[in-house]
């Protein structure tokens, strides 16, 4: 009798759950914050697993009807950062000075191509028709970062390691500085993972097609400065700097790109450069051009071209258009910026979507990017607008934007590089009365072996995602989002 | 029941004598364990009572904004209260003043003290709330009023406990509290004095060390002066007073495993002095399960109310002295909390009264029953002719004693641990002492410090009586891998030897910047041995790597010591000073160096021991080893007293016969002399060899294992102990003597009990 209710019961949890995934969706994969959250319940400093989080409405462009049929499925991840922190070019010293300089360090900055493998076996098991890549991808623009990324993405073997064989980094226990992570002696004690962090892995890739964007980070040296002989000669030297001699003068947030960029040329170039200690040179540290950068990404996505801006379409089934734009400065800052002939290739890629649902895709937000509001005026007008997607800002965000055509979805995804490491999948559905809505809900990484390490630092990390709240409220995450009437 | 409660009344003199022997053991258990468990547990009561917070940041005054802005990024934070300390301020109170107060700006939030008297600070103007030690030590009470600084006079709303420190006057700073609502109605509400300390709570305190790791990149940039975690105040607790305390409570384990061995050996001596009347009981049929129940359940009889009365009186005894120490350390006495271990500490008299008597009970029992008519223990065989010591009548006491094989040895074995409980009074007081007064009990050899800069210390070194001098600082710090172990940093410019030198227990004296030898204390718990690498951090400022070249017994800083040369630490902190340390050449005097000094225009002065000074706590201290003393004492009287009542007891016919004949008292009084020295003289001997090899050794491995504690036996305390024991047997003699020559002649001669 008892284990007759028991099966009842579970068959009725899995309808709720069928319902809250839509018409034609399996049950949650692990990952799915559908299935289960991680949470500080006892604010203890450790996460543990928490309840499911279904998705709720979201009405403000729309009461979202009951959902029929899947048109079409994204996985989102965005700002893995996977870096090369052993690279002679990081400036992990920076944090001292604080504001407004933070996380040039991350205590879990040595697994960040296992938290992108991680999120990347996540994101599969929601078996998504396409990843989208929202940029920053790589940390610092050199070509073993972007290399060990696309490996991840792809599947293969990934080699984390570079210079000589082993860590080589601030976080190694022979650094008497106490402001970066040792994993070896600080709390909490992770003896040995430095050396587990480099060795080489098999990654499985996400076995469906990439939609990547240009991210900053992709770009420019620690997303702000447009790569030169000074930088280059720095990533693939022998020697690392480890302090600078006095505190600098960095601009703050408010600042131009071009502000930010002198500020960074004169540290470089000035006495300013502190002591510096020898490491092994390594040539696939070079720090890519631009085009080159493109070049890739571009050859990852699969998408013919030869533009210098990684601008493109990319159909997901019949129903839905991608169309990334490349916000990227080319004249440095960590501000995105859009040109007038990116806004003219927009509209004519929108006009060719014909009936299909269309998507953005940037990695800055376009409300904070130069240009950006005549990108966001253009947008406005087209009722095939659904959404726009986004990453930069490392939190998770949704929040509607309100049209004369009725209006879309700004969609702002976390990133893996600080706490919440969460990916995000987005599905656009059709929905009874002839109607569409979106669905999208978040998606942890299993937690396993040494990315379930970086979740735990990140978590703790002082500059990350907990103290700044970059998980955001529950109608930022698991929600489905109403879209207004055609 | 009933027959068991006849079976006493028939023999009540007995029954007293061993219910006064428990009430003794009682007696001094109860000292002994409210005592122990009184300082074992206060900081730990203390802390809970006053919200002790798990961690006290104390900063450059900034801002609140600014500190709150970093600290709220801190991982398993459960609350954080800010609070600003502004020291050097003028409190006047009851015809008493300190020029050196300090006034805690209180804001809303958790307290991290508690309130033992009246309320907490409320939104009443002119208020302020007092420490306990200030108050007691100024006798203030609620609704007084004290005078702070430009504060003017405020009406005390409350009495304060906090657990950050000793309490005044044993800490040289009193302290009060003030609400900011104060602060703004007295100088405007656009004043911000900003903040310098915040108190933080911590969700799970088990993960300090990794809130710890979090704070120091949080925290980076800010004048951090101290991140004081709940053990690194306890380690100031222990600076004042922590050796005493972990020398009183191992003691009082000890005095209460003595008094369960004395009243086990009574309890069998008891029994085997009955084996005539079980004899009796099993010849009428009696099962030896029935005889061995009914000896187990008359002991237990005689010893609950007997041990119940001697625990509560030696609890209320040792209550007042005990509370008046723990009020010095800011502690909290234990209350009703008393009541488990003296309710376990009962249990346990009551169950060794009866181990003690139905295990010799069951033994007797194997014999036959014509044995057990003969005397059990006396009759084991034939009679073997012993070489008794001549000496008269003194000699027929002594034979008498050692007739009775196992009473004798259980009595000398109560004796001998009493004794030997005694001397070890002996030695922890003489401890205490040089502990107080001789620095040398810290490894430290130089005898003057005077404040100035190393440069002087070249000036002072050529003044005639100095053998060396230099600059000693200290920095408190703790170990930068684990961030939960607090450790003190002591360092010379060069050798420190010459200074202090802690004996070495392994490795060799450091000989390099980048080396240092480390406490015993600080070894154990950090896994440390010579060739380990020491990262030491600082507060405020970088971490510092050594070499470990070798471990000393110190007894600073419960051995949490490192000592180190200046340079690197000077490197870390410009700023580092500390007194020159003098050392004075052989033979030198050192009034003459003091003299020498002051017309150098150096203010010297005498360097410290290990514990305070302060007269009122050492007075304190005096009271409890007295209640224990006593205690002890008591025990050994009641021992001695049962002996030479069983004793006239079973010579009864014998003494009788003396006295019918003619021999005055003080040929009784001579007999029984014999016995109780036949007694306290072997005694003495075994207590000799009990705290020298046993007692002492237990002690001090349990109080300081960190440190070599001299807690041997001098001459002097074995002269004690020898002459308190032959007082309490001459009392002894005196009390039965007076109670044997009151029975009438004929009524010993007529029947045996």
């Amino acid at each position: 009798m008892i284990e007759r209710l028991r099966a009842l019961l579970a068959a009725a949890a899995a309808t709720v759950l069928l319902a809250a995934c839509g018409a034609d969706a399996g049950p949650p994969a692990p990952g799915s914050t559908l299935q289960a959250t991680l949470r500080d319940a006892d604010g203890d400093g450790a996460l543990e697993r928490g309840p499911a989080a279904p998705l709720r409405d979201r009405t403000e462009l729309g009461a979202p009807a009951p959902s029929t049929r899947t048109l079409a499925t994204l996985g989102i991840i965005s700002d893995a950062h996977v870096r090369d922190e052993e690279s002679p070019a990081r400036v992990p010293f920076l944090d001292r000075f604080g504001s407004p300089v933070d996380s040039t360090f991350r205590p879990q900055e040595a697994l960040s191509a296992q938290v992108l493998d991680a999120s990347v076996r996540a994101v599969r098991s929601q078996r998504p028709d396409a990843l989208i890549v929202a940029g920053d991808l790589a940390d610092n623009a050199q070509a073993n970062e972007l290399d060990l990324a696309l490996t991840v993405l792809r599947g293969g073997r990934a080699r984390p390691d570079s210079g000589a064989p082993g860590y080589d980094g601030v976080q190694r226990a022979s650094n008497a500085d106490p402001l970066f992570y040792r994993p070896d002696t600080d709390a909490p004690r992770h003896p040995g993972l430095l050396e587990r962090a480099q060795r080489p892995f098999g990654a499985a890739g996400v076995g469906v097609p990439i939609l990547p964007v240009a991210g900053n980070h992709d770009l420019l040296v620690q997303g702000e400065l447009p790569p030169d002989a000074r930088t280059r000669e720095i990533a693939t030297g022998d020697r690392m700097v480890t302090e600078l001699r006095e505190r600098p003068k960095l601009p703050d947030g408010s600042s131009s790109g071009a502000q930010r960029v002198a500020a960074i040329r004169a540290i470089l170039a000035g006495p300013q450069l502190g002591p510096s200690r020898r490491v092994a040179p390594d040539t696939a540290r070079r720090e890519l051009r631009a085009g080159e950068v493109v070049e890739r990404l571009r050859d990852a996505a699969g998408v013919p071209g030869s533009s210098a801006s990684l601008d493109y379409a990319a159909d997901v089934g019949a129903d839905l258009r991608v169309l990334t734009l490349d916000a990227v400065d080319r004249a440095g800052g960590s501000g995105g910026a859009v040109s007038a002939a990116q806004v003219r290739w927009l509209r004519g890629e929108i006009a060719r979507a014909g009936s299909r649902a269309v998507i953005v895709a940037t990695h800055q937000p376009l409300r904070s990017s130069r240009g950006g509001e005549a990108v966001l005026a253009l947008l406005d007008q087209s009722p095939a607008i659904v959404a726009t997607l986004s990453g930069h800002t490392h939190r998770h965000r949704i929040a509607p934007r309100r049209t004369a055509s009725g209006g879309y979805w700004e969609i702002e995804t976390a990133s893996l590089a600080d706490h919440p490491q969460q990916a995000r999948m987005l599905r656009l559905v059709s929905t009874r009365g002839g109607g569409r809505a979106l669905e999208t809900w978040v998606v942890d990484h299993d937690g396993a072996g040494l990315a379930g390490i970086a979740r735990e630092l990140a978590f703790l990390d002082v500059q990350g995602g907990r103290p700044r709240n970059l998980g955001a409220g529950r109608n930022d995450r698991n929600v489905r989002l109403g879209l207004p009437a055609r | 029941m009933r027959r068991a409660l006849r079976r006493l009344r028939g023999r009540r003199r007995r029954v007293l004598t061993a219910a006064a022997l428990t009430a003794a053991a009682g007696l001094a258990v109860g000292v002994a364990g409210t005592v122990g468990f009184s300082l074992a547990t206060g900081y730990d009561r203390a802390a809970q009572r006053t919200d002790q917070p798990d961690v006290l940041g104390r900063f450059a005054p900034q801002r609140l904004s600014v500190l709150r802005e970093r600290l709220d990024r801190l991982p398993n934070v459960e609350a954080i209260s800010y609070r600003l300390e502004v020291n050097r301020v003028r409190l006047a109170a009851n015809g008493q003043s300190k020029r050196n107060g300090a006034v805690h700006v209180v804001r809303p939030g958790r307290r991290g003290y508690g309130v033992v008297a009246g309320r907490d600070l409320g939104s009443r103007a002119g208020e302020a709330l007092v420490e306990r030690g200030v108050a007691e030590e100024w006798k203030l009470q609620v609704g007084d009023r004290i005078d702070v600084g430009g504060l003017g006079s405020l009406r005390i709303a409350g009495i304060a406990l906090s657990v950050d420190n000793v309490a005044f006057p044993l800490a040289t700073v009193p302290r009060i509290y003030v609400s900011e609502a104060e602060i703004s109605r007295r100088f405007g509400a656009d004043a911000n004095p900003g903040v310098n300390l915040a108190l933080v709570w911590l969700a799970d305190p088990s993960r300090l060390d990794i809130t710890l790791a979090a704070a120091r990149p949080a925290v980076f940039g800010l004048r951090t002066e101290q991140l004081l975690t709940k053990r690194a105040v306890r380690q100031v607790i222990d600076q004042a007073a922590g050796i005493v305390i972990a020398l009183l409570a191992v003691f009082g384990l000890v005095a209460c495993a003595c008094a369960g061995v004395m009243l086990a050996a009574a309890s069998a001596a008891e029994v085997r002095r009955r084996a005539p009347a079980l004899g009796v009981q099993r010849a009428l049929g009696a099962t030896r399960g029935a005889v061995v129940g009914d000896e187990t359940l008359d002991a237990v009889l005689v010893a609950a109310p007997a041990a119940a009365l001697g625990l509560g009186v030696g609890a209320l005894a040792a209550a007042g002295p005990t509370a008046n120490l723990l009020g010095f350390l800011n502690e909290v006495a234990p209350g009703s909390a008393l009541l488990w271990p003296l309710a376990g500490a009962f249990a346990g008299l009551v169950t060794v009264a009866a181990a003690g008597a139905a295990w010799p009970a069951w033994r007797l029992n194997r014999k036959a029953v014509s044995e057990l008519l003969r005397g059990g223990d006396l009759a084991t065989g034939p009679a073997k002719r012993r070489r008794v010591p001549s000496g008269g009548l003194f000699g027929l006491g002594a034979r008498f004693a050692f007739a009775r094989r196992g009473r004798w040895t259980s009595t000398i074995s109560a004796l001998a641990v009493a004794g030997a409980a005694m001397l070890l009074v002996l030695a922890v007081a003489d401890l205490l002492v040089s502990l107080r007064d001789d620095p040398g009990t810290l490894g430290r050899r130089y005898a003057l410090t005077v404040p100035g800069e190393q440069r002087d210390a070249r000036t002072i070194a050529r003044i005639p009586g100095v053998a060396a001098a230099a600059q000693r600082s200290t920095v408190e710090a703790a170990d930068s891998f684990s961030l939960t172990e607090p450790l003190r940093v002591i360092a010379y410019p060069g050798d420190h030897v010459p200074f202090e030198a802690p004996p070495l227990a392994e490795g060799r004296r450091l000989a390099a910047d980048g080396e240092v030898e480390v406490g015993l204390g600080l070894a154990d718990t950090l896994g440390l041995r010579p060739g380990s690498e020491l990262a030491i951090q600082p507060a405020g400022s970088g971490e510092l790597r050594f070499r470990v070249v070798g471990i000393v017994r110190a007894l600073e800083n419960d051995g949490r010591v490192v000592y180190a040369r200046t340079a690197r630490l000077r490197d870390a902190d410009p700023s580092l000073g500390g007194p020159i340390a003098i050392r004075l050449a052989s033979g030198a005097d050192r009034a003459d160096v003091v003299r020498r000094l002051d017309a150098a225009g150096f203010e010297s002065s005498a360097t410290g021991g290990a514990t305070p000074r302060n007269r009122s706590f050492l007075g304190v201290l005096a009271s409890v080893l007295r209640a224990v003393a006593l205690a002890i004492g008591l025990v050994c009287l009641a021992a001695i007293l049962q002996t030479l009542a069983l004793t006239t007891r079973d010579r009864r016919r014998a003494l009788a016969v003396m006295r019918a004949t003619g021999a005055p008292p003080g040929a009784l009084a001579a007999v029984l002399t014999g016995t109780a020295a036949a007694l306290i003289v072997p005694a003495v001997v075994l207590a000799v060899l009990l705290q020298r090899f046993v007692l002492g050794p237990i002690v001090a491995e349990l109080a300081a294992s960190y440190a070599t504690l001299p807690l041997g036996v001098g001459a002097t305390g074995i002269l004690l102990v020898g002459g308190g024991l032959a007082a309490i047997g001459a009392v002894a003699v005196l009390v039965v003597t007076r109670a044997a020559t009151r029975e009438p002649v004929a009524a010993g001669i007529e029947r045996d009990d």
